[in-house]
């Protein structure tokens, strides 16, 4: 379980990698133990790469009989102290809900990455992107429960943000996703791998508290925070004497009133919403039109919007790089003196501009680009651009 | 009339395996969720007394537990034993990524005729496949308990449930055959009637590298017996059945509905029809584990370090 193992890091410098690949380092820089993987097209290089990376420092990579057998692999494996993910497209997402869902309500860290594609799954476009597993993300499972969802953009955030990952699910206890897509995996883009020191410094580790008494996450209620512990690890003595799987108080004991502990798993995500939440705003002072995107329709709406600039046109993008737990208090600054939105969205419901129609003022009107299977264009951000404005 | 006969003390003395069962180590006293006549009482007992007698490292033999009556179990299993709580059918997969995670553990999983055979029989299977070690007790009861009696894939042919009310008419899954199939190295199979047997074979599975699956056929008295005649299993006997009303009588048909495996070689499959077959299928201790193998690949990767 060591990150001492030189051969965990790439030497620093400049590499040319896919995304998919990008991702796969970045895990193990974050920590990466254990990979339970099933093959599933657009996702495969992940644990192809895995499967070669992984014995060479000490970790284990197992192809598992299903996503099932994969995801459960995943939550054992974290249970047992390892920094474990998975990866997969949305009919491997559709069988893991089931187990997402237990992994939340007991509070088990692992990092899943959701290489989306077209379609129910059984021929077609597999390789072709569609983020259309957002609301299932959202809502991955029976229970309630919050979970983080990144969108990066590039290779680079690919590698960056899948060390965040791994730290959010160190910190929150919660399943997080790295929402990519089949092009974004497949894209071929340099990246810079920074020095091993600098990586180390990054990553929030698997450790063993001082001490060693079992407790469980609960709200103080004097100062009203969130006390979230570490993660138990079986084969220790941190280990909880009382079983998690059954709704709890703080000190372990089961309850039906279980109120105080949905409130709990809710609210430890929501109530730090503000580390959680990262956003970037483009070209965003003094524009009328904003632009509101995640995932590869960022690149296309940057370019819109260098375009439209050179029109005299004022417009910018709020990229939001967590997707879920959505940033209603940011956004709501963000939109109130807007003149419209758009929403350019690899989808046709438009998962994000539902969620934006709930906090944006009631005159202000949404333009939605919904793109299946293909790139948005900056041009066809740039002409819906040029018809708002006129 | 005193001084003649056997003399009792009023006091009923403490069971001495009840201060180590979880409930005994929380309260004092066994504390047993489960129906009268139910067989799970006894394989908690038999665990925690092979848990106890053999002195295991509790953070080296973590529970994993499927979903069933048996889950129930964690009042009377060792108190010191670490136990995982997972979903239905998943406790194999749960087990692998445990083991392949941390080489030292030794997974025990609990699991179910439905849990393992039904809804998680491919993980069964492939854990089987893989060789992976871990000890696994199967409890057959031929029913779904926890849900209300429902057919399982184990059912025996002509029996009623509340799914299958009129009769059983499936062929039913058989997991001794399946692991010797998939490829698992310590395979046997006994019944709560025999327990030294179960408890031997336990402690040989404890010690075994390598996936052993031990099958217990184990009684329900309240869904199986209630619904159910004692000549399930003797129909070439042409005997009149009469009804499973208590824990005995359940105990007594599964004692005479079992054959032990060297009687079962002369007997045909007529003869052999809805019973169980008990002993050691197979005993491996040469096949390769697959976290040992594991680790040999890690050692080649990883060269000079």
């Amino acid at each position: 379980m060591s990150t001492k193992n030189s051969k965990r890091y790439l030497p620093e410098g400049k590499h040319v990698m896919m995304g998919n690949i990008a991702m796969s380092e970045g895990a193990l820089a974050a920590g990466l133990n254990f990979f339970g993987g099933y093959p599933i097209t657009p996702s495969t290089e992940v644990i192809e790469h895995l499967a070669k990376r992984l014995p060479e420092i000490g970790g284990s990579c197992i192809q598992m009989e299903d996503e099932l057998g994969s995801i459960n692999a995943v939550v054992g494996a974290s249970l047992a102290g390892a920094k474990a993910m998975t990866a997969t497209s949305g009919p491997g997402l559709s069988l893991m809900v089931e187990t997402i869902s237990m992994a939340a309500n007991l509070e088990i860290p692992f990092v899943l990455c959701d290489v989306q594609r077209v379609g129910p799954g059984s021929h077609g476009p597999v390789t072709s992107p569609h983020h259309n597993d957002l609301g299932l993300i959202r809502f991955a499972g029976h229970g309630e429960f919050q979970v983080i969802a990144l969108a990066p953009m590039n290779c680079q955030e690919l590698f960056d943000l899948t060390i965040t990952a791994f730290n959010f699910a160190e910190i929150y206890r919660c399943p997080v996703f790295i929402i990519s897509d089949a092009y974004l995996g497949h894209l071929h883009e340099p990246i810079y791998i920074p020095p091993k020191e600098e990586l180390i410094r990054r990553v929030i580790n698997r450790e063993l508290p001082q001490d060693y008494t079992y407790k469980y996450s609960y709200k103080d209620e004097i100062t009203g925070k969130y006390i979230i512990p570490k993660p138990p690890i079986v084969g220790t003595d941190y280990y909880p004497p009382i079983s998690l799987h059954l709704p709890h108080n703080n000190t372990g004991f089961p309850i039906t009133n279980a109120l105080t502990f949905m409130e709990m798993l809710i609210e430890k995500i929501k109530s730090n919403i503000d580390k959680i939440s990262i956003t970037e705003e483009y070209k965003l002072e003094d524009a009328d039109i904003i632009i509101i995107a995640y995932g590869l329709p960022v690149r296309a709406s940057y370019r819109a919007v260098d375009l439209a600039r050179e029109k005299g046109i004022k417009v910018g993008v709020y990229r939001l790089i967590t997707v879920w737990p959505f940033p209603d208090e940011k956004l709501k600054r963000v939109v109130k003196n807007a003149k419209a939105i758009i929403i350019p969205e690899l989808n046709y419901t438009g998962f994000i501009a539902e969620q934006v129609e709930r906090v944006k003022k009631l005159e202000t009107p949404i333009f939605k680009i919904p793109k299946v299977g293909v790139f948005h264009h900056p041009d066809d951000i740039l002409n819906v651009i040029k018809e708002v404005s006129k | 009339m005193s001084g003649l006969g056997p003399q009792y003390p009023t006091e009923k003395p403490d069971h001495p395996y009840v201060q180590f069962s979880n409930s005994g180590y929380l309260f004092g006293k066994y504390n047993s969720l489960f129906c009268a006549g139910c067989g799970y009482g006894i394989i908690g007992h038999l665990f925690t007394r092979v848990f106890e007698d053999e002195k295991l490292d509790p953070k080296l033999f973590p529970l994993i537990i499927g979903i069933g009556c048996y889950t129930q179990l964690v009042t009377l299993v060792h108190h010191a034993s670490q136990k995982i709580f997972t979903l239905h059918g998943r406790s194999p997969a749960i087990a692998t990524g445990m083991k392949m995670a941390n080489p030292k553990l030794k997974p025990i999983i609990f699991t179910g005729d439905g849990d393992c055979l039904g809804i998680g029989g491919n993980h069964f299977i492939h854990i089987c496949r893989r060789n992976l070690d871990c000890a696994m007790l199967i409890f057959n009861n031929s029913i779904y308990g926890m849900t209300g009696g429902q057919g399982a894939p184990t059912t025996l042919y002509g029996a009623k449930s509340t799914t299958t009310p009129y009769k059983a008419f499936e062929n039913r899954s058989d997991a001794i055959k399946l692991a010797l199939a998939a490829g698992a190295s310590y395979i046997a199979r006994t019944t709560v009637a025999h327990p030294r047997t179960l408890m031997k074979y336990f402690k040989k599975a404890l010690n075994h590298k390598g996936t052993s699956v031990i099958e217990v056929i184990t009684p329900c008295l309240t869904y199986f017996g209630s619904k159910n005649l004692d000549s399930l299993g003797a129909e070439n006997l042409n005997i009149h059945g009469s009804k499973m009303d208590t824990g005995g009588k359940m105990i007594d048909w599964i004692k005479r509905n079992t054959v032990r495996k060297n009687q079962a070689l002369f007997m045909d499959d007529a003869e052999l029809f809805n019973r169980y077959i008990i002993g050691e299928f197979r005993y491996d201790p040469e096949k390769p584990e697959y976290s040992e193998e594991y680790a040999k690949i890690q050692k080649i990767t990883n060269g000079e370090d």
